[in-house]
């Protein structure tokens, strides 16, 4: 791995041809794969969303029929969460740089890797078959809810099992991840010397591997039941509804974690390099990551308060919630620490990051208020429900997201964007994604209820200024996309480390060569986020 | 990786004594659900605990996690103690509904 001298080829130019990426090892190529299927699948979802957004600008319809809608939300739902937020950051920045910051020279299995991206796109295609084959998609909503999910006649099946091998993806990636961070890093890098980013994936990887198995027998129990008529979930034959949403929960709450955990480790990444600063609490961080992925397990209840589920039980359960804020706060308490008094670069990717931030503490304190039983009870079900998630999802992991896009794309493309376009970009993105989901917490306020075909008068204009940010929205990501597209195919050429970041990543050139790195790269004394100690180094 | 190059190389003894041990919980649980069967919810948590105790003894001896590093040993109790706690909740909601 780490001959002295080597000829530089970087990772594009070592391989050539169709077959060099479609049954390529390198963790980088697949990085690169999963990046193209994601990004198709996102705009796939947002096409839905809007869509949905069209057809609520006014009361009655406007341009689809009622059951068309239910399977547009429901595919947006699916196609959203497990085709796009769970595996975005993991699988796509996780697989590029971990062995980079690490400073190692593959993950730890790279056949399962290539098998984990190819599960990925089997699922993919299970979950748009649904468009071909049966009775069209799912019309359940992306949680599967039993008995209806049992009952009705679109094609759940096949909705499920996409779910189903989408999970298998995720475990194998969450066990790769595992093993890598344990066997793989260079030596004199202990757990305490990683980068915060590989605690955060880290974190997430465990819940990978001990909560999606839950989910995916689960999902076999319902296509179970919808063959073979157990009674596991239809109370008509003897099954409890509320059954199936504990096992749901169990699993997809701590998923909400495997989307926003690799968010937060970009995060901490992207502050202290543009603070050129050492980061504040780095073990609070690191642990905090951990303290989240294991809370995440006992809170799932709190998404059941009005399900039927019992008082005592609810009582538990949204105490229990409350616990998850603090390893959350303690993370955005020391972000904001690390800025202060840091020599601060504004640049694209702190601009996303400080969006994170803003949008996360919207999303996390709806979020408190959802968790607050006596509060939960009155908007459960209504649009202030899907306004937090999507506050805490998109405006959390879709923004870190687009900020690790932002922030890696010298290393990963070897070239800079237009980073005036970026700027604007991202101001259009963030104004209209504030304008899209904002209104959506007032409404639910006023009583809308969540997943409505057809809502009453007084809602019509909350309604129109959200379509109307969605709009602004698309027109900011469209931009985004673009520059970036330029900048991969003509931008200019990009320095190994552009931004003066000193974890090991940016002591490698850009593009990587396929084997990382042509020298043993060097851990900076004092921890990952040494600054001084970087400059020393330089100068 | 100095785990790997511990050796280890159990008895037959060790084998044979879990081997037993596992048939004897098997007849105890055949034995609950046939002749505990009107005790219903307790039947079911015993069946639960001996198929606990089981499944612990295959990871301690025939997987030798008894000679791994006792990291794995918090890695196995964690999974355990996230089931359990599962199974305490989901038992609270069904008492208490």
């Amino acid at each position: 791995m780490t001959v002295d001298a080597l000829p530089y080829t970087d990772f594009y130019k070592a391989k050539k041809g169709i077959w060099s990426w479609l049954f390529t090892l390198d963790h980088k190529r697949i990085a690169l794969l999963y990046l193209y299927a994601i990004i198709s699948f996102f705009l796939v979802g947002a096409t839905l969303g809007i869509l949905m957004r069209l057809e609520l600008f006014q009361p009655g319809k406007d341009i689809i029929e009622p059951q068309t809608y239910n399977q547009i939300f429901t595919l947006h739902g699916v196609i959203m969460i497990f085709l796009f937020i769970i595996p975005s950051i993991p699988a796509i920045f996780g697989n590029f740089l971990l062995p980079l910051i690490l400073g190692t020279d593959d993950v730890a299995f790279p056949k399962l890797n290539l098998l984990s991206f190819y599960l990925y796109v089997l699922g993919a295609l299970f979950a748009l078959s649904t468009l071909i084959f049966g009775d069209g998609p799912a019309d359940t909503g992306w949680t599967f809810y039993a008995p209806y999910s049992v009952k009705t006649g679109t094609n759940v099946t096949m909705s499920v099992l996409a779910a189903f091998i989408l999970g298998f993806s995720s475990i194998l990636t969450g066990l790769n991840f595992i093993v890598t961070i344990h066997r793989l890093r260079t030596p004199g890098m202990g757990f305490n010397q990683m980068p915060l980013f590989s605690w955060a994936l880290y974190a997430t990887s465990w819940i990978q591997v001990l909560a999606t198995p839950v989910i995916g027998i689960t999902l076999l129990m319902i296509v179970a039941e919808r063959v073979f008529g157990i009674g596991l979930f239809d109370p008509s034959i003897g099954g409890d509804p509320i059954l199936y949403q504990h096992l749901f929960w169990i699993y997809s709450h701590p998923a909400v974690y495997i989307m926003a955990l690799p968010a937060m480790g970009v995060v901490s990444e992207i502050i202290p390099t543009f603070a050129q600063r050492t980061i504040f609490g780095y073990k609070a961080i690191a642990y905090s990551s951990m303290a989240i992925a294991f809370i995440g397990y006992f809170v799932w209840g709190h998404h059941m308060f009005t399900s039927g589920m019992s008082g005592p039980a609810a009582i538990i359960f949204s105490i229990l919630t409350f616990l998850v804020a603090i390893p959350t706060s303690i993370k955005v308490f020391n972000w904001l620490a690390t800025l202060y008094k840091g020599s601060i670069v504004i640049d694209t990717p702190l601009l996303y990051a400080l969006a994170f931030i803003f949008n996360f503490l919207i999303g996390g304190l709806t979020g408190l208020l959802l968790g607050a039983l006596a509060a939960d009870v009155h908007v459960h079900d209504t649009y202030f429900v899907v306004g937090h998630f999507h506050y805490v999802m998109f405006g959390g992991t879709g923004f870190a997201f687009f900020g690790a896009l932002h922030y890696w794309f010298p290393k990963i493309w070897g070239r800079m964007y237009n980073k005036k376009v970026a700027n604007t970009a991202f101001a259009i993105f963030l104004i209209g994604f504030n304008i899209l989901y904002f209104p959506m917490l007032i409404l639910g306020i006023m009583g809308m209820p969540r997943r409505y075909y057809d809502y009453l008068p007084e809602f019509t204009s909350l309604n129109q200024i959200s379509t109307v940010g969605s709009w602004i929205t698309v027109t900011g990501i469209i931009l985004m996309l673009i520059n970036l597209i330029v900048a991969a195919r003509k931008g200019e050429k990009a320095p190994d480390n552009p931004w003066n970041g000193i974890t090991l990543e940016w002591q490698t050139k850009s593009p990587p060569p396929l084997e990382n790195f042509d020298k043993m790269p060097q851990i900076p004394e004092g921890g990952p986020y040494n600054f001084p100690n970087a400059y020393k180094h330089k100068h | 990786m100095s785990d790997n190059n511990n050796v280890h190389i159990s008895s037959y003894k060790e084998h044979f004594s879990t081997w037993a041990a596992l048939i004897l919980l098997t007849f105890m649980t055949v034995a609950v659900s046939v002749f505990g069967a009107e005790l219903r919810t307790l039947s079911v948590a015993t069946a639960m605990i001996i198929a606990t105790v089981k499944a612990t003894a295959v990871g301690y001896y025939f997987m030798h996690i008894k000679y791994d590093p006792k990291i794995y040993k918090w890695m196995m109790g964690t999974v355990l103690a996230l089931f359990t706690f599962f199974m305490i909740m989901l038992t609270i909601d069904y008492l208490t509904r």
